[in-house]
């Protein structure tokens, strides 16, 4: 049995890989809830966050400007890979994961190219260096804020879903996009946007995690594969099921690796298969959405 | 009968093709770049592929998670051989293809239940599962990250007769006779009742749940079928380079057989070899050129959007349409000449036998368009199933048959 402190350390460490891990699977949901597309360049929008958040920061040496021009960027890129997704709005869902896997390939390889295969450093803001005592343990002042961060983000996200009356067109073409294209809104401009969103909500979790973590072009490959688990467990194109999802996800993670490092990720899989068994529409999704 | 026997030739025309491909391939490939390892590699890629083909080109389930069942087959089979289990390669490569569809089986249970995205989302999360299974909590058995070296050969034959099919051209053909056994057998499985069912539920689920058909049981069958082809070459990958690498459990094992399959053509069975063919020849020649050497994947990734988005046929599938079209434009031809011959002689009576209308369990359209192998499926069974793609008596195929839908099927949308 592990001690205390450990568990509570591995608690926080779950608390931040749980944040970041809702922020990337809200970004897939939003948009396989509305578009029907599943994202499979999910994992290389993540890498490509990063890589900006890497190349930007060498030239303005301010982790703040940084996010603002990748976001920025993300954007233009979410914009410009719809336009390619589009073609594939009424084809078959296989076809539209063929080829956003497809770009996935191109867009890691492309990062591949430019910046070679091996791990790049980025280094931690001004703001987030040392750690923070939080009496009965220390822990790295950087994670604290990037949990707080991606709280805000994650509720920003919700304000902009539920509280606006764009948020309203995209949840009600979660629920109907037929109906609310006979409305008389413009489905595919609120598509547009709800695919850019979705792309900037993972080139940003990509950017905030980049300190953290070795910088690679395939890094996103194992998040996009935790993200579908969340997805499952949350319900399909479920806003709250994705963050309820990745919270637990990422708990399950990192308590599971206090006990036995062996079996962190095999855990997340097998309460996955528990919960397809027991509640095969996720933990927020409706009966009759499969 | 002399047409008869034509028509029984006719039908085996790809096993033919095939057989001829697989003994010429080592004779002449070599001067474009093609080793027999490669070739051999090209073959083991293609086995996998068999087994996908038909849970994606015939079913229509598009898995990411066929390196779950590769892996397994691998490393039990080499885990068996290395660990003093078995010595008999052959038994290994059996237990091993078994193992691999035991875990299809479970999966598959789980995974069929849900349809379209999710159950390609389970599928790739349960082949990472596998992969981080190995790699962790079986290290003991499965080496974790350094994989199962030292695997022995394959032994042909008894005490003084016993060939050791060592690497080059003696391991390329005991990989043509697996592939080429395969196939035939994937064929076989294409054009059975059960293959019409699966290409079935591809066209129309709900149709074919309403016939009756227990739609999950067919499907599990087809996930399993897929199992036991990629836990075979997995199998066989182990004795064929004598080591077992843990990136066939990644998830770019899975997303290269996806891809290959797109390339060479879903719903032909060899498609996917035609892919590995030319998705391992461009990793193997663009590297020998220094300015591309970084950037093979790249090309070979934009050719592969510009494929799903325009020729979602892929190289096998083009040439398979082709091939049906002409065949099918000759017997129109041909039947338009019968009914003026019969119209010419006016007021006699239509002599040919009107085939009796049984009405298999299914009654289906005339498959068309993108889907190739099951086209080839319809021209052969003509005049076999007389329900299915007949009007009454008169040679003239009814309008049913000629129709295409233009951008693929109509699709039956989960949500």
């Amino acid at each position: 049995m592990p001690s205390w402190a450990v568990l509570v350390s591995q608690a926080f460490n779950g608390l931040a890989l749980g944040t970041l891990l809702a922020l990337v699977s809200s970004g897939l949901t939003i948009i396989l809830g509305t578009l029907g597309v599943l994202n499979f360049a999910h994992g290389a929008l993540f890498a490509v966050g990063a890589y900006a958040a890497f190349v930007i920061l060498q030239y303005t040496q301010s982790f703040g400007l940084a996010i603002a021009i990748g976001c920025a960027f993300m954007l233009v890129l979410g914009f410009i890979l719809e336009r390619l997704i589009r073609l594939f709005y009424d084809r078959p869902h296989e076809d539209q994961i063929l080829v956003t896997y497809g770009v996935g390939i191109v867009l890691v390889e492309a990062v591949r190219a430019g910046f070679g295969g091996n791990s790049q450093r980025v280094p931690l803001p001004s703001w987030g260096q040392g750690a923070t005592q939080l009496g009965f343990l220390i822990y790295p002042t950087y994670r604290l804020q990037l949990i707080a961060i991606i709280a805000a983000l994650l509720l920003s996200l919700y304000l902009v879903l539920y509280r606006t009356s764009m948020g309203l067109v995209v949840r009600a073409g979660i629920e109907n996009p037929g109906m609310v294209g006979v409305l008389g809104i413009n489905v595919r401009r609120a598509f547009l946007l709800v695919f850019a969103i979705g792309v900037v909500a993972v080139g940003l979790a990509g950017m905030l995690y980049a300190p953290v973590v070795a910088v690679t072009p395939d890094m996103g490959a194992n998040f996009m594969a935790q993200s579908f688990v969340v997805i499952v467990l949350g319900g399909l194109g479920s806003f709250p099921g994705a963050v309820v999802g990745g919270l637990l996800a990422g708990e399950i993670i990192s308590l599971t690796s206090a006990f036995n490092s062996a079996y962190s990720e095999v855990m997340l899989y097998a309460l996955m298969a528990l919960l397809l068994v027991l509640r095969p529409q996720g933990l927020f999704g409706s009966e009759g959405r499969v | 009968m002399k047409g008869l026997r034509s028509r029984a030739w006719r039908a085996h025309v790809p096993e033919l093709a095939l057989l001829f491909a697989l003994v010429a391939a080592p004779v002449a490939l070599p001067h474009l770049g093609f080793s027999h390892d490669l070739l051999t590699r090209v073959l083991n890629w293609g086995l996998i592929g068999l087994g996908f083909d038909i849970l994606f080109g015939l079913t229509g389930l598009l898995s990411f998670g066929q390196a779950a069942f590769y892996g397994v087959g691998g490393f039990v089979t080499a885990y068996l051989l290395v660990s003093g289990k078995l010595s008999s390669v052959w038994l290994a490569l059996a237990t091993g293809t078994v193992a691999a569809g035991l875990f299809g089986l479970v999966v598959g249970w789980l995974a069929v239940r849900r349809i379209g995205i999710y159950f390609t989302m389970i599928t790739l999360a349960f082949g990472q599962m596998a992969y981080f299974i190995e790699n962790s909590p079986l290290s003991n058995y499965t080496g974790g990250e350094n994989g199962i070296p030292g695997i022995p050969v394959p032994v042909l034959g008894f005490g003084a007769y016993a060939i050791r099919i060592s690497a080059g051209l003696p391991m390329y053909v005991l990989f043509a006779v697996v592939f080429f056994a395969g196939y035939v057998l994937a064929r076989r499985i294409v054009r059975s009742s059960v293959g019409a069912i699966l290409f079935a539920i591809k066209e129309n689920t709900g149709r074919v749940a309403l016939l009756g058909h227990n739609v999950p049981a067919y499907k599990l069958t087809a996930f399993v079928i897929a199992a036991l082809y990629a836990g075979l070459a997995g199998g066989l990958l182990g004795t064929f380079q004598s080591y077992m690498p843990p990136d066939a459990f990644s998830l770019e094992t899975s997303g290269q057989l996806v891809v290959q399959t797109i390339v060479g053509g879903a719903g032909t069975l060899v498609g996917p070899l035609a892919g590995a063919a030319v998705w391992l020849w461009l990793r193997d020649n663009l590297q020998l050129i220094p300015a591309l050497a970084s950037l093979w994947k790249f090309v070979l990734g934009i050719a592969f959007i510009v494929l799903v988005i325009g020729l979602r046929r892929g190289v096998c599938g083009e040439i398979a349409h082709w091939w049906n079209e002409r065949r099918n434009l000759t017997a129109l031809r041909a039947a338009e000449a019968r009914t003026e011959a019969i119209e010419a002689r006016s007021g006699a009576v239509v002599t040919e036998p009107v085939a009796p209308n049984i009405d298999v369990a299914l009654a289906l359209p005339a498959p068309g368009g993108r889907h190739r192998g099951a086209g080839r499926r319809r021209g052969e069974s003509r005049g076999r199933r007389p329900g299915r793609c007949r009007s009454a008596g008169r040679g003239r195929p009814s309008p049913e048959c000629r129709w295409r839908p233009r951008a693929g099927t109509p699709d039956v949308r989960p949500d």
